[in-house]
């Protein structure tokens, strides 16, 4: 056995334990993304990977078109183009909120790293954001090639001319922060619950899938449910993108019957008062995100949750 | 005598010799004993209860609520509530089934269920059962509240008959899910995706929320190999009895055996692929996560 | 099938196994000879990746062999496998497996039930096997919430569950710390001395534990067999002489004095560490290399005349690793650093009950006849 050199130990440097800002959230950030695609694309299928990125969104955008088709037929082209933006971007969200809470879950339980991700000194949150961001990517192809299909062979009515490119990326931008938020607060759930929680992220979107006038007008909604829909980010993020792709589209928040309408007095909303709701609940959402995650994380601290696994 | 262990009675070879009886009663209680995480572990985690029943049920109300906005006969609002019922199902048998060998190698269990003198198709519908209580709460949840919330009627002309296709449907459907297990244990990590693959997709296929003949030979094709697809199409012609006028799919009747043909062929391969599985990982040393 | 009542507990006849992989198969068996009698408890002693999980997966029917047969009373691995199932179990370490939402008593119970046990039998076993491996305390603790070592009584439980004719123990005190470790070999030998006649086949990089509990053991490497036999014939392969450490009040005329007695190959002082703070040192501590162990008797004999009263007088034998290092030519640990792996640390009893001459002292003399 060859012999080891000896390092004679330096001293205690106290700057060590200080971090250095930003530059480590960056860093922690660009990591844990990479961390992230490098686990969604490691396929060995690279084919089942493209068809279950693009089967799954586009077959929920069909369930709707043919549930329009059994009862309206083809004349209900409006509805029809509601249906599909609506489908599309209902993609998008699903895998943003479930991105954070099954990383949570896999790095938990499948791969057992959690307690390493944790101890290190990188921020709990940061890294888990990160992990996330692949699969909100994944979603937004998902969504484009739902809407592609929709232009091509459903009847989608595309105007690239016509598109409020600023009011889209202002939308977008802080819409993507309201996703994120949300996913943050599965992910909180996810922390403190077992491995059959795989589902609890699609059954979430599912439920806002209700509120949000993804497929169907508020108005049809009872009040109630409406005044909870109109306080979701989600709903003014779909709004928004509606309005700036499809100008002059139908809108889901106000028309007869709605809340909007009987409060407001006007048929829809204008891009201001879209922008200013979305601004104000994605600042309300991402508040309560941090806060819950933050709770979430001491209870899992205290009942040392963050290291077991689960299983039945 | 140390509790450790118990005097031996005979030889190794005759201990190892059991009869008819006894292999049956061992098959019979592993299917208890598989059965009773599931079972308990719902009581000891009842976030289930919200993320499991109440928050699907309101996914569901969300498909009622499109047809309000179409102002689509009651029916198809019934279509939707009974749609959403089976999805708790198919659900169980995807996600708690076809996927679930995957996460016992993971954990490093499946080795010692393999290990073990029960047949793995016992272990296999012990977890069966074991999920049919969520997935079967779930389902009643759905229909009763769908039912006396969203004002659906249901006009039933052959209960026996509608139980029996529910029945048959279940016993496909888990056929089904046992069938896909061993093929997603040799097909590794896609069997997560392909688990993403069987929701939407096999939804539109099965018209969850619409009638399945509106597609055509595609609805043709799903009622002939998914059971969720033919076993819905026919407690939908049986459950509004009258209301639907011509589906373009077989009668309730021709459905029914169809699915006892779906059973016996699902659990028939099964067991093929559950045999085929255990020489493939034995040959291959696939078993197990950690031993290589 | 042989002869039931002559059928060895395991029969294995040139095995060999091979993994494809990339980008070059990997051969874990490269033929191995093994019989193991029935209520034998017989060790694999090998580094990591010699073979020794391989050849146990085989045996436990979870792994075809490439070629080669191999059986467990007389039932084959290949078309027997039911009924291997039967009459065996298996306990790995540094596993988590087990479902971390049961309680331990109901985790247990549900493997009783894939053995065939009553529902009542199989809860009264429980009881009584945790009762009997120390987890009283913990019997309605959650899996989850176990520590290593209550994990691995646990889990030795279960593989005591159906009362097994053999017992695969695959690295059982793998990650487990010494008073965990040593519990779980006590249980083991307190199962073994329970029923007479059960055979156990246990895997381990431990040397002391290979020593402690094996009655005959293989060492193994690179998938072959090296050596087969018990401890002490093991040793005595390559102990070619016999080596003594003497611990003695007095030497007039050193370590020469000694080397020039009959029998005497070679004798050496050594500085002696083991005197109490603040006590001038008395003794004198020689080893002393001899012809063989009959040389003894003459030099004790002779230590009278030279007005030497013995302390002390251990015999030194080689250990286990030794043996490795003599078929192999490297050691375990030269093996663990040229894997990048580290060594995991020996249990107690290596300490105490092995010596190593290379690792004592210096020499302060050394006399070679």
């Amino acid at each position: 056995m060859t012999a080891r050199a000896t390092a004679i130990p330096a001293a205690f440097d106290p700057g060590r334990a200080e971090g250095r800002g930003s530059a480590d959230t960056a860093r922690g950030f660009v990591t844990a993304a990479l961390l992230g695609w490098r686990m969604e694309a490691n396929w060995t299928d690279p084919l089942l990977f493209f068809i279950y990125s693009v089967a799954k969104p586009v077959a929920s955008a069909l369930i709707l078109v043919f549930m329009l088709e059994v009862i309206a037929g083809p004349g209900a082209r409006d509805l029809r183009s509601f249906v599909i933006v609506g489908s599309a971007l209902w993609a998008f969200v699903m895998s943003g909120m479930a991105g954070l809470a099954w990383s949570v879950l896999d790095d938990r339980e499948r791969y057992r790293m959690l307690k390493y991700v944790y101890v290190s000194p990188s921020d709990f949150l940061v890294l888990l954001v990160g992990r996330g961001v692949a699969r909100i990517a994944i979603g937004a192809m998902g969504a484009l090639i739902v809407l592609a299909v929709g232009v091509v062979f459903l009847g989608l009515r595309f105007d690239p001319g016509a598109v409020d490119w600023a009011m889209l990326g202002l939308v977008l931008l802080v819409g993507l922060a309201a996703i994120v938020a949300l996913g943050v607060i599965l992910a909180a759930v996810c922390m403190q619950t077992r491995q059959e929680s795989w589902s609890y992220p699609e059954a979430v979107a599912g439920a806002l899938f209700l509120l949000v006038g993804a497929v169907f007008p508020l108005a049809v909604l009872p009040l109630p449910a409406q005044a909870a829909g109109l306080a979701l980010p989600l709903t003014w993020w779909l709004e928004g993108v509606r309005m700036a792709l499809f100008p002059g589209g139908r809108s889901a928040i106000g028309g007869e019957g709605s809340l909007w309408t009987a409060w407001t007095g006007s048929a829809a909303p204008d891009g201001g008062a879209i922008v200013g709701t979305l601004l104000a609940t994605s600042l309300m959402i991402t508040l309560v995100a941090a806060a819950a995650f933050r709770v979430s994380e001491r209870r899992a601290k205290d009942r040392g949750l963050i290291d077991r696994t689960t299983g039945s | 005598m140390s509790a450790l262990a118990r005097p031996a009675a005979g030889t190794p070879q005759a201990d190892a010799a059991w009869d008819r009886r006894r292999v049956f009663l061992a098959n019979l209680r592993s299917v208890g004993g598989r059965a009773y995480p599931r079972v308990h572990g719902l009581f000891r985690e009842p976030s289930w209860v919200l993320f499991e029943i109440l928050l699907p049920f309101l996914t569901t109300s969300a498909f009622v609520f499109v047809y309000r906005a179409l102002q689509a006969p009651p029916q198809y609002v019934g279509f939707v509530v009974l749609g959403g019922a089976m999805t708790a199902f198919w659900l169980n048998v995807i996600w708690m089934m076809a996927a679930q060998l995957y996460w016992e190698k993971d954990q490093g269990n499946l080795e010692l269920y393999f290990a073990s003198p029960v047949d793995m198709m016992s272990v296999l519908f012990g977890m069966a059962v074991g999920g049919l209580i969520m997935s079967s709460t779930r389902a009643a949840v759905v229909l009763a509240v769908g039912a006396v919330v969203y004002g659906v009627t249901f006009t039933v002309d052959q209960w026996g008959l509608l139980l029996l296709v529910f029945f048959l449907t279940l016993a496909a459907l888990y056929g089904l899910g046992m069938m896909l297990s061993s093929l997603f244990v040799l097909w590794g990590r896609e069997a997560w995706h392909l688990t993403q693959l069987l929701q939407e997709p096999v939804y539109f296929v099965s018209g969850l929320n619409f009638p399945v003949g509106r597609l055509g030979f595609l609805g043709a094709l799903a009622v002939a190999i998914i059971p969720l697809a033919v076993g819905l199409d026919a407690m939908r012609q049986l459950a509004f009895a009258g209301a639907l006028g011509p589906t373009g799919t077989p009668p309730p009747e021709i459905e029914a055996l169809i699915l006892v043909a779906m059973a016996v062929a699902f659990t028939w391969m099964a067991r093929v692929m559950l045999r085929i599985l255990e020489r493939l990982a034995r040959e291959k040393g696939r078993l197990s996560a950690r031993w290589r | 099938m042989s002869e039931p009542h002559l059928a060895p507990a395991i029969d294995v006849r040139g095995v060999q196994r091979v993994y494809q992989a990339k980008p070059k198969d990997v051969v874990a068996l490269a033929g191995v000879d093994l019989r193991v009698e029935p209520g034998e408890l017989f060790g694999l002693l090998g580094p990591n990746g010699a073979g020794k999980t391989t050849l146990i997966k085989i045996l436990t029917t979870l792994l075809l062999p490439t070629a080669g047969t191999a059986s467990v009373f007389g039932f084959d691995v290949a078309a027997d496998a039911k009924r291997i199932r039967r009459i065996m179990n298996m306990v790995a370490g540094g596993e988590q497996s087990g479902y971390g939402i049961l309680t331990v008593r109901e985790q247990l119970w549900m493997f009783s039930q894939f053995y065939g046990l009553g529902r009542r039998e199989g809860w009264r076993r429980v009881d009584e096997l945790i009762e009997a491996v120390g987890l009283a305390e913990q019997r309605v603790q959650r899996v989850s919430e176990l520590s290593t070592g209550q994990r691995q009584k646990m889990n030795l439980a279960r593989g005591l569950l159906n009362d097994p004719w053999i017992l695969f123990l695959d690295e059982p005190t793998l990650g487990l710390d010494v008073s965990a470790a040593r519990t779980v070999r006590e249980l083991v030998v307190e199962w073994r001395a329970a029923v007479p006649g059960r055979t156990v086949l246990l895997t381990t990089h431990y040397m002391a534990e290979a020593d402690e509990l094996c009655d005959r053991l293989a060492i193994v490497d690179r998938g072959r067999i090296l050596a087969e036999g018990t401890p002490v014939e093991l040793k005595r392969r390559v102990q070619r002489e016999s080596v003594f450490r003497l611990e003695l009040d007095r030497l007039a005329g050193g370590a020469a004095a000694l080397a020039a007695l009959p029998g005497v190959v070679r004798a050496a002082t050594m500085s002696d560490g083991a005197g109490e703070v603040g006590r001038e040192r008395q003794s004198v501590v020689v080893n002393l290399v001899l012809d063989d162990d009959a040389a003894l008797g003459g030099v004790v004999g002779a230590l009278g005349g030279l007005g030497a009263r013995i302390v002390a007088l251990q015999k030194s034998e080689p250990s286990l690793e030794d043996v490795f290092v003599e078929l192999v030519g490297r050691g375990f640990d030269d093996e663990a650093v040229h894997h990048g792996e580290r060594p995991g640390p020996p249990p107690a009893t290596l300490a105490e009950m092995t010596h190593d001459t290379e690792e004592a002292e210096p020499l302060g003399s050394e006399v070679t006849r």
